[in-house]
């Protein structure tokens, strides 16, 4: 770990402290999880809903505005239907405030998303594929997918290394 | 030009120039944009090369290898997770399904992957992947149930993973080859991607310093153009500056657009005052404008011109203060046809047209000069032959008549100067014939010999006189009989001949003849004739000029001798005419050669070769006609022919004369000039032209004016021949032998003639003597009117003068009867030698005809009288 890295996670941990210490209403703002967690966001956000962080179940991320995207991927054979999240939507959730946004993977896959790349039209936190939710197996339960197809600057080596599947964590960063 | 005017003139002058140049140059801008289109290109490729590199930088992080290797770890994990599961049982077994779930993804994905296709078409890499497939299939009922499943079921599970791991990493290495083998492809194609633009760059940045290069040369030449164009532009304007000739530049429209120095001296304007005038109302006049402003149209119509480029013309122009002069002009235009220019060159040449008219008229005065002074060369020698002739002829009359032998002496004396005389005067009167052109060759078959013998036997008496031995030979095979003028072949000799003996005492004169062997003519013989005498010489300096006209060694010496310098100027007349060559050789002290080459055609003997003697004598009995109005003339004529034994019949005026010819046929008729009513020449012409009987009689005029130009009337007229007066009994004779020969020689006009046919003696060279040798050798003259009818005459030439006189007295008022009375009682005196008489009656009758009046006549008539009463003017009887 790097020194800013070392220095970051000192300040976020210095934040959630006085998050408890001064925030205790915004605890209330976003719902408790009812079913498994799924989806934990961290890091600079507004609204948690646990200990310095945001949790959601799949029906709490079906409750937010949703999109469907068609496209193509390298990672599949033929035209696929992806409906999510879009990730613009899911950060201005959470009140997300950083410009990078560091995703991991449930096997520890991490990689840096700007939060520039979250705008419209842009890539969607997909919980279904093909109108069926995705099994661990399937790449699922979340996948950051681009609309591909819409646009050459989406079929780039970078954009297809932001396309984590088997999402589980997103950490909000300067 | 002024230095005030300078600029303006240079400014007008470079504008001119300007107007001449193309225009703006295209090649800069097109050169532009191919070097913006370079370097947009440039620019392009760059652009891609830094996005290539990007991502190539990008391909170095590619996931599809990481994901292969991922496989592995994942699958690792996998056991991992497994193993514990099978050491703890009693822990929570879910990481067994999560990286179980997690590693069948990865294989799903390579299974099914787009990104992965090409490498499923590897068998190396598909055989183990449906290996792991079958493992996966094989597990998931274990994993699914995994919290239930006995150890055994893991236990199994746990030895099928152990036999699929090398699989796994067999998949992992199989794709990783592929991968890494692809990915070499790539670069080495990025590389030569690379180069290829290395190169495009390079080639555009070579292009790019060659049109650098271009542009440079291109602005040099420009440059050097420029100039090239200043410097003819400064030559120009020097040339036009200097110029003595007016050089004037118009537009199309003939406004002035350049007048330099020379136009402004000659027309008297400034160029900067009428510059971008029209030119046609500053220098045409105004009688031309209209025809200048229409070449203009025409020119801006239809590009006719006529003036333009036509070379030089001559025109009238006019200077600022309106005074016209003719100048010189010549007109070109240049440039394009709406844009021409019109450029004039234009030269005063009034002093020159005054000189070329001096010129001509010097010219002509000098024509005129030499034709008067030929003319009155032939007019004096005329007037001073017809009273010499009254001399020779009243001599011979005189010598008849009974005188004592003292008076025989005298009249002897007086006839042989009187001859002298005629000789001069005939020498000069040839010089004169031959000047006028009217001399022509008559060649007849001639024997040498005889020719040159006549001229020894004729001039031994002379030869002789002076101590002089005379003789002649040929020094070749003789060529006797030639083709040749004897007569003017006997001159030449003659003169020479003389010469010899004039400047030779005691000595020798030899003719030599020599038939040349060489001859440049075809068909002729040279035939060298040198006269050779042991005299005085001549000395070198002379020899070049004494063949020239009044030209003698030494002047006391031609006193001395007695000559008129002419004697040699005749020979090279005649040589020359004769197409052959003449020269001297001399020695002072020791003598001459005189030569003479003639080019001769060889003849065949002919018994004619001297026509004259064939017919001398007597001629056949003729009817003649004789039309002569002065009756004392007339009565002459007709007392000599009678005396031929001829018959006569008289008319007094050209009419009666054209009558009488009508009515009988004349073997021969003797028609007078000048005569009253109609003149000879007409009456011929009419006789000539008429149905009469004589229409073909041979017509000769009787004449006192031997000039030139009327030999030409009279051969006009349609005469046959001409008959000096007063009428001499050799030349009649020599003319009816002509007239009564059966060949129709042609008339001799000259008179009289050198060669006398009526002489019954080989009379040769001395021809022109002959007529006083007549009287004085053969003591008597044949055909001459016996004296009582002279006396007659003379009688009544006397009464009728006397007469004449009388009437004049009585203060006539009718000019035209007194000038008839004066030229009748004119000839008549001639005929009787009382010249002074004669002349004053001519000045009388040619004042008349200039118009004067009877006063202004009055002190001509009182010369007359006083000629006619004076005791020495003339020989009264």
């Amino acid at each position: 770990m790097t020194l800013p890295r070392i220095a970051h996670h000192l300040r976020a941990a210095l934040i959630g402290a006085l998050a408890l210490l001064f925030a205790q209403p915004a605890l209330a703002d976003l719902p408790r999880p009812q079913g498994p967690v799924i989806l934990t966001i961290t890091g600079q956000i507004a609204e948690t809903n646990a200990e310095g962080a945001a949790e959601f179940d799949l029906d709490m991320l079906r409750a937010l505005p949703a999109e469907t995207i068609r496209t193509t991927t390298i990672w599949t054979e033929g035209e696929q239907e992806f409906t999510g999240v879009p990730l613009q939507a899911l950060l201005d959730h959470v009140g997300a405030t950083g410009t990078t946004l560091r995703a991991v993977a449930i096997n520890d896959y991490a990689v840096d998303i700007p939060a520039s790349d979250a705008a419209e039209g842009g890539p969607i936190l997909a919980y279904e594929r093909n109108g069926a939710p995705m099994s661990v197996r399937d790449k699922g339960p979340l996948w950051i997918v681009y609309p591909y197809d819409s646009d050459s600057r989406y079929r780039t080596e970078v954009i297809y290394s932001r396309s984590i599947w088997q999402l589980n964590r997103i950490d909000v960063t300067d | 030009m002024s230095p005030t005017d300078t600029p303006e003139r240079a400014h007008a002058l470079r504008r001119l120039v300007r107007r001449l140049r193309p225009g703006p140059r295209r090649g800069y801008a097109l050169l532009g944009l191919v070097t913006l289109i370079c370097l947009l290109s440039i620019v392009t490729l760059g652009q891609a090369v830094m996005r290539d590199l990007n991502l190539l930088r990008q391909a170095s992080s590619d996931n599809v290898q990481w994901t292969l290797s991922q496989a592995e770890v994942e699958f690792l994990y996998f056991e991992k997770a497994l193993d514990h599961a099978l050491v703890a049982p009693g822990d929570d077994r879910s990481p067994v399904v999560t990286k179980f779930d997690v590693f069948y993804s990865r294989i799903n994905t390579l299974a099914h992957g787009a990104l992965y296709a090409d490498l499923r078409e590897i068998p190396d890499f598909m055989a183990p992947l449906r290996q792991i497939q079958d493992f996966l299939d094989q597990a998931v009922p274990v994993i699914d149930a995994i919290d239930s499943a006995p150890i055994a079921r893991l236990q199994q599970l746990e030895e099928a993973s152990e036999k699929i791991a090398p699989v796994v990493r067999q998949l992992s290495n199989a794709g990783l080859f592929h991968f890494a083998a692809q990915s070499d492809l790539r670069r080495n194609g990025i590389a030569v991607t690379l180069q290829r633009l290395a190169l495009a760059t390079a080639a555009m940045i070579g292009a790019l310093g060659l049109m650098a290069l271009h542009s440079f040369r291109l602005g040099r030449a420009a440059q050097n153009s420029a100039q090239a164009l200043e410097q003819a532009w400064l030559r120009l304007n020097t040339v036009v500056q200097t110029s003595l000739d007016a050089v004037i530049v118009t537009d199309r429209h003939g406004r002035v657009l350049e007048f330099n120095p020379a136009a402004e001296r000659i027309f008297g304007y400034r160029f900067i005052d009428i510059e971008g005038r029209k030119l046609g109302d500053l220098i045409v006049p105004p009688d031309q404008r209209q025809a200048h402003e229409d070449g203009l149209r025409r020119m801006n119509e239809s590009g006719e011109t006529r003036v333009i480029g036509a070379g030089r013309v001559q025109m009238t122009a006019m200077r600022a203060n309106g005074e016209t002069f003719p100048v010189e002009m010549a007109l070109e235009s240049a440039g394009p046809e709406d844009n021409r220019i019109v450029i004039g060159f234009l030269r005063d040449i009034t002093a020159r047209l005054a000189a070329e008219r001096e010129l001509v008229e010097a010219r002509d005065r000098a024509l005129a000069g030499e034709k008067a002074k030929a003319e009155f060369l032939a007019m004096m020698t005329h007037e001073i032959r017809t009273p010499l002739n009254g001399v020779i002829g009243s001599l011979s009359l005189l010598q008849e008549t009974a005188l004592t032998d003292r008076q025989r002496r005298y009249v002897n004396n007086m006839a042989l100067s009187a001859q002298q005389l005629m000789h001069h005067v005939n020498t000069v009167l040839d010089i004169a014939r031959f000047e006028s052109g009217i001399v022509e060759a008559a060649e007849r078959p001639t024997h040498l010999g005889r020719l040159v013998q006549d001229i020894v036997d004729a001039q031994e008496g002379h030869a002789a006189r002076n101590g002089n031995s005379l003789q002649w030979s040929w020094e070749s095979e003789p060529r006797d009989w030639v083709m040749a003028d004897a007569v003017r072949l006997q001159q030449i000799l003659l003169n020479l001949v003389g010469n010899a003996i004039k400047f030779t005492r005691n000595g020798r004169v030899a003719i030599e003849l020599e038939a040349l062997p060489d001859c440049d003519q075809p068909g002729k013989t040279c035939i060298e004739f040198r006269v050779i005498d042991t005299g005085i010489g001549i000395p070198e300096s002379a020899q070049a000029r004494i063949f020239e006209d009044f030209q003698s060694v030494e002047p006391s010496l031609q006193r001395q001798t007695g000559g008129t310098g002419l004697g040699l100027g005749i020979v090279r007349r005649l040589v020359t005419a004769m197409g052959g060559e003449y020269g001297v050789e001399s020695e002072p002290g020791q003598g001459s050669v005189f030569w003479v080459r003639l080019p001769l055609a060889p003849a065949e003997p002919s018994e004619d070769a001297r026509p004259a003697r064939a017919s001398a004598g007597r001629s056949r009995p003729l009817d003649v006609l004789l039309v002569e109005d002065n009756e004392i003339n007339r009565e002459l004529a007709r007392e000599m022919l009678e005396l031929e034994g001829h018959r006569v019949t008289t008319a007094p005026d050209g009419l009666a004369g054209v009558s009488a010819a009508n009515d009988h046929r004349y073997d021969l008729i003797l028609m007078d000039i000048s005569m009253p009513v109609m003149d000879g020449l007409e009456a011929c012409r009419r006789i000539r032209m008429g149905e009469g009987r004589s229409r073909n009689s041979p017509i000769v005029a009787l004449s006192a004016n031997v000039l030139p130009q009327m030999r030409d009337r009279i051969l006009q007229a349609g005469m046959s021949g001409f008959l000096g007066k007063p009428m001499r009994v050799e030349d009649l004779r020599a003319l009816l032998a002509r007239i009564d020969a059966p060949a129709d020689q042609p008339a001799d006009d000259t008179a009289p003639s050198r060669q006398d046919p009526a002489d019954p003696a080989p009379e040769g060279p001395a021809a022109k003597d002959r007529a006083p040798r007549d009287r004085t050798d053969d003591g008597h003259a044949p055909g001459q009117p016996p004296d009582p009818v002279i006396a007659r005459l003379r009688d009544r030439f006397r009464q009728e003068t006397d007469a004449l006189f009388d009437w004049l007295a009585t203060s006539p008022q009718d000019v035209a009867e007194i000038a008839a009375r004066c030229h009748k009682i004119a000839g008549s005196a001639a005929a009787f030698g009382h010249l002074a008489l004669r002349d004053a009656l001519v000045a009388i009758e040619t004042r008349a005809a200039q118009g004067a009046g009877p006063a202004d006549l009055a002190p001509l008539v009182d010369a007359a009288r006083a000629a006619w009463l004076s005791p020495a003017a003339a020989p009264r009887p």
